[in-house]
């Protein structure tokens, strides 16, 4: 850091020269700042001011101050999506958390195999879900594979893709299927932050596995642990891909969520205004979440 | 035991999970920390490493798990190379009586070769390009002074908080007004603003010794010779990683396309692949589809899986 | 040192300038060439009438050969969309100038499109107009205007499998929704479904549950357009008949939210006594021509049913000369007549020969095509049918009751129409 501090006195003294550093980092700056500008910053205002609007993309926008709001408020589908999404993050984020949790603690010691166990863990991470939904498509299906499992073991029959309450647990299952690898690199990484010294002399003291984890992995775990609430819940909020190819959100809307419900607002009936909206309310769902998730998992620390 | 403690030297790089408290730290440091998590392996005490009874109960559920977690890919393979009408479960799943019939309707219609090669382009062009605005803007932030650039460098990093879906309609938008539905140009254009890839960038490059750049400039280097000379090589483990997630980013990616790609000509594998989901195709083909597009990206992260696990694991980086 | 900062300057520059003229170029190659450019190509969209993609190609293949042959220096390129999803991605072309210039429409999707489309009378020849069954160009007339060139005909009436009759020694077949209800039980004793329902949210209404509302006296719009009427009496008392039939297995409940392929249906399999949601010419090949009985739509208070017309309409901005005589040229029943043979629909035209020399089966289907019913020409549609299919389906799986599900998809409805 003490080079950083010391630059600028360097730079001022040398006049032109300081001009011509500052000259070419805008320079090698522009063309990113040209695209940011462009498509990101611009459209994340425009995105909230277009909330306030009617907007067809054939007229022009036309501002309606909180119409969508209220419209939005007395629409039972963005109540029932919304129910839906929540209903799908609240079974896979902990689910992704658990079974990355359970395989971090499983394959955080070296031993032969450790390497392909965690590539296999990993596989699903970098397979587009798009492609995963085509097949676990069939896996749902009446006579598929889970039908079969679940009636063996005397849980729902038939097919749950098409089963207006097990629809959403269906989904959730591919979720924490696609997601559960990366959670556990994550908390890989974090383990090692586990202070050895700790954990031999527990050991030594003769304190059982949960006691272990409870008191001396946990606690350096928890950052990593909040991060990865974060960012499961966040991509929990969005799901889309699977949704739009494995059910269409049915049925009878039991899968319909709220990035669906968005994606049909704007581009099926192109009331852009309205679609604006949903994507607000998602954004503020975020957040909040977000800072709930921060004053619980940071109270107890 | 050397196998041991070189596979997790290998795999799993210390900490340094990139959170609002604790920013990932450079390479530079990560290398050194990892050369001491190393040393540390080699003192696991005999307690730590687990009883026999232990290993074996490890070792089935591990076995079990992996199971269930390839099965998806298994019956991906195995059904698409079954006859039309092959549903049946298990019966189909059996690894005989299997034709390449779904292969050569895939690879013999004009759509799915044409999604690969807009894919490809998506891919690639997407990579190049993230890569370059990354590491000229990434080094700028770093290196060089220039009035707005704090401001400006948090305000492209706080674009990670805004979600896409609050941006995706007004830059589906701008680009139907610039007449960019259904190009490649608006396909990619807006996917090369990263914000991720121009902090991870940066971070990176702070992490650089100042003398480096230094010596070449004493030396007459111009600013285009110590970029291509001296930044790119030094970066190329960023780039590395970068490239991989941006690669996977763009083969994997569904919703843009999905808007922006409207004619069959257009479209990119994944969205092809859902179109023919809908349209009933025989399941076998949806799944020789399938298979055509994941098995460049399963080749990817053979290669790439040293960058895509680090990667993870000394930045958080979004898989 | 200070003399190389020029030349140094230059090269500094030249990388960031690589980089915007890398994303430049990209925009200018991608180039687009731009709807209905006034130019000699003249860019169709169709979708899958012909379900075989090589017999669809080789039909199209020959049809703009011809075209470019009696018409040197035009020339038409089909592209063939998937019918899933077919609004948002016309829609979308539409609205970012990237539309064709001709593109195959179905009744109640030309008002939604109405602001973008050339009048059919713009370009129709009179004697080509003259031709036409009254039926085909009502059902393609928005405000009394035909805005597009009705290219087939499709008629949905009731037909039913003789063999189910013959097995529960029945003779006559029902008329009235009561007809299919007493028959229901008899049939169901005997392991057959009275009819079948697809309940899938893709299926279009205007084929399975608007028939059932048009039968019990309702209307899908009030009668000034600005709200919906399907949720009035004669709407519940059309989804509790319907959710009685699901209820008491009368009718395969996993239609109600999943489609199965065809052969894979109970219709197929000749389980089923009466359908309306599937044509002679679907079922044929199952049932055995013999087998298939036609009769006039189901009617409660008054009998109603599905028929559509497939059209070829033109965008604005299109060449209208060359896409005038593109349409009228496979408007021609000689050219359009693989189309209208593909799934055993009709010439739209007076003058054409009678595809099915012979059939008595299509013939006794032809004579209901007057009477049928495309569906309500309004504006949203398609974007009311959005929002009331899942609520059907809401109902049929007991989610709802019947009168609860109409009236939530009437008020998700009447903020569509609001707007």
């Amino acid at each position: 850091m003490a080079a950083v501090a010391e630059q600028p006195r360097r730079l001022r003294r040398r006049g032109p020269h300081a001009r011509r550093e500052a000259r070419i980092g805008l320079l090698f700056v522009l063309p990113a700042f040209v695209l940011f500008v462009l498509f990101r910053f611009g459209p994340s205002i425009a995105g909230v001011l277009l909330g306030f609007t009617d907007y067809s993309l054939m007229d022009s926008p036309k501002f309606t101050g909180l119409d969508n709001f209220t419209r939005l408020w007395d629409d039972p589908v963005f109540w029932s999506s919304l129910k839906v999404t929540v209903l799908y993050t609240v079974i896979t984020v902990p689910g992704t958390i658990i079974a990355a949790l359970g395989l971090a603690l499983l394959t955080r010691r070296a031993f032969r195999g450790s390497k392909l166990f965690r590539s296999i863990f990993f596989l699903p991470v970098v397979t587009s879900l798009v492609l995963a939904s085509t097949v676990f498509i069939w896996i749902f299906s009446t006579d598929g594979p889970w039908s079969t499992v679940m009636s063996l073991v005397g849980g729902h029959t038939g097919s749950w893709l098409a089963d207006d309450v097990f629809v959403v647990p269906a989904l959730a299952i591919v979720g924490i299927w696609s997601r559960f690898g990366y959670g556990m690199l994550i908390l890989l990484a974090s383990l090692q932050n586990v202070p050895r010294e700790l954990e031999e002399a527990a050991l030594t003291d003769g304190a059982g596995p949960w006691q272990r984890f409870r008191h001396i992995i946990a606690p350096s775990l928890k950052p990593a642990l909040f991060f990865l609430a974060v960012i499961e819940t966040t991509a929990s909020f969005q799901v889309f891909d699977a949704v739009y190819v494995m059910t269409g959100g049915g049925p009878a809307n039991a899968s319909y969520t709220l990035v669906f419900q968005l994606y049909d607002a704007g581009f099926k009936y192109f009331d852009l205004g309205y679609a604006s909206a949903i994507g607000l309310a998602l954004f503020v769902l975020t957040l909040i979440v977000a800072i709930i998730q921060r004053l619980v998992i940071g109270k107890e620390k | 035991m050397s196998l041991d403690t070189h596979e997790v030297t290998e795999i799993t790089p210390p900490p340094i999970v990139a959170t609002e408290d604790e920013p990932a730290r450079s390479r530079l440091r990560l290398r050194r920390d990892r050369r001491r998590a190393g040393r540390e392996q080699d003192t696991v005490p005999y307690a730590l490493r687990g009883t026999r009874r232990g290993k074996v109960l490890r070792g089935v559920l591990l076995g079990v798990v992996a199971l269930a977690t390839i099965f998806p890919f298994y019956a991906m393979v195995v059904l698409s190379l079954k006859p039309s009408g092959a549903v049946e479960f298990p019966g189909s799943l059996l690894p005989w009586n299997l034709t390449t019939s779904a292969y050569s309707d895939v690879l013999g219609s004009q759509d799915v070769p044409q999604w690969l090669i807009n894919t490809l382009i998506y891919s690639i062009v997407g990579v190049l390009g993230t890569l370059l605005l990354s590491a000229l803007a990434g080094y700028a932030f770093a290196k060089k002074r220039f009035p707005g650039r704090e401001a400006m460098f948090w305000s492209f990093l706080s674009m990670v908080m805004v979600p896409y879906h609050v941006t995706m309609i007004p830059t589906f938008v701008l680009i139907a007004k610039m007449n960019g539905v259904d190009t490649y140009w608006g396909l990619i254009l807006p996917s090369l603003a990263n914000a991720q890839a121009v902090f991870l960038m940066r971070q990176f490059i702070q992490g650089l010794p100042d003398e480096l750049f230094e010596a070449a400039k004493i030396d007459g280097a111009s600013e285009f010779q110590i970029f291509v000379r001296i930044v790119l090589p030094l970066i190329k483990p960023i780039m590395a990683t970068l490239g991989t997630f941006v690669f996977l980013w763009h083969w994997n990616d569904f919703l843009w396309p999905l808007i922006v790609g409207q004619s069959t000509d257009m479209r990119t594998l994944t969205v092809g692949i859902a179109s023919l989901q809908q349209q009933n195709v025989p399941l076998n083909v949806v799944l020789a589809g399938s298979v055509v597009a994941f098995v460049p990206i399963f080749m990817a992260y053979l290669v790439g899986q040293r960058y895509v696990t680090e990667g993870v694991a000394a930045t958080g980086i979004k898989g | 040192m200070r003399r190389n900062i020029r030349p140094r300057t230059v090269r500094a520059i030249a990388l960031p300038a690589l980089a915007t003229a890398l994303t430049v170029g990209l925009a200018a190659c991608g180039g687009s060439s731009g709807p209905g450019s006034g130019g000699k190509t003249i860019t169709t969209w169709m979708y899958p009438v012909i379900a075989d993609e090589a017999k669809n190609k080789e039909y199209w293949a020959g049809l703009t050969d011809a075209f470019a042959k009696a018409n040197p220096g035009y020339k038409v390129k089909v592209e063939t969309y998937p019918w899933a999803n077919r609004d948002t991605a016309l829609a979308t072309a539409i609205a970012a100038n990237k539309g064709p210039d001709v593109v195959y429409l179905v009744p109640d999707q030309l008002p939604k499109y109405q602001r973008s489309l050339v009048p059919a009378d713009e370009y129709m020849p009179a004697a080509d107009k003259a031709d036409y069954r009254k039926a085909a160009l009502d059902s393609v007339s928005v405000d009394g205007k035909p805005m597009a060139t009705p290219l087939l005909m499709s008629a949905n009436p009731l037909i039913c499998d003789k063999r189910v009759f013959a097995a529960i020694g029945e003779s006559t077949y029902p008329s009235t929704w009561d007809d299919l209800l007493n028959l229901a039980p008899r049939l169901k004793d005997k392991g057959y479904q009275a009819t079948s329902y697809s309940g899938d949210t893709q299926q279009t209404l205007n084929l399975t549950w608007y028939p059932m509302l048009w039968q019990a006296g309702g209307e899908v719009f009030a009668a000034d357009g600005k709200s919906v009427a399907f949720n009035s009496e004669a709407g519940v008392k059309a989804l509790s008949y319907l959710r009685t039939l699901v209820d008491k297995g009368y009718t395969d409940k996993d239609q109600v939210t999943t489609t199965p392929k065809l052969e894979q249906t109970p219709v197929a399999k000749g389980k089923v006594a009466c359908t309306w949601q599937n044509t002679p010419a679907d079922v044929e090949k199952f049932w055995g021509k013999e087998n298939a009985v036609v009769m006039p739509p189901l009617k409660d208070v008054k009998s109603a049913g599905y028929g559509t017309v497939g059209s070829f309409a033109m965008l604005k901005g299109a060449n209208k000369d060359a896409a005038g005589k593109w349409i009228s040229f496979v408007a021609k029943p000689e050219n359009s007549l693989a189309l209208v043979k593909s799934n055993g629909y009709f010439p739209a035209r007076t003058s054409a020969a009678d595809p099915y020399p012979g059939n008595a089966l299509q013939a006794e289907v032809a004579k209901t095509l007057d009477v049928m019913s495309a569906g309500p020409l309004k504006e949203k549609s398609r974007d009311v049918m959005g929002v009331l299919a899942p609520e059907i389906q809401a109902a049929l799986i007991g989610n709802k009751s019947p009168k609860d599900a109409l009236n939530d998809a009437a008020k998700a409805a009447n903020a569509l129409l609001a707007r």
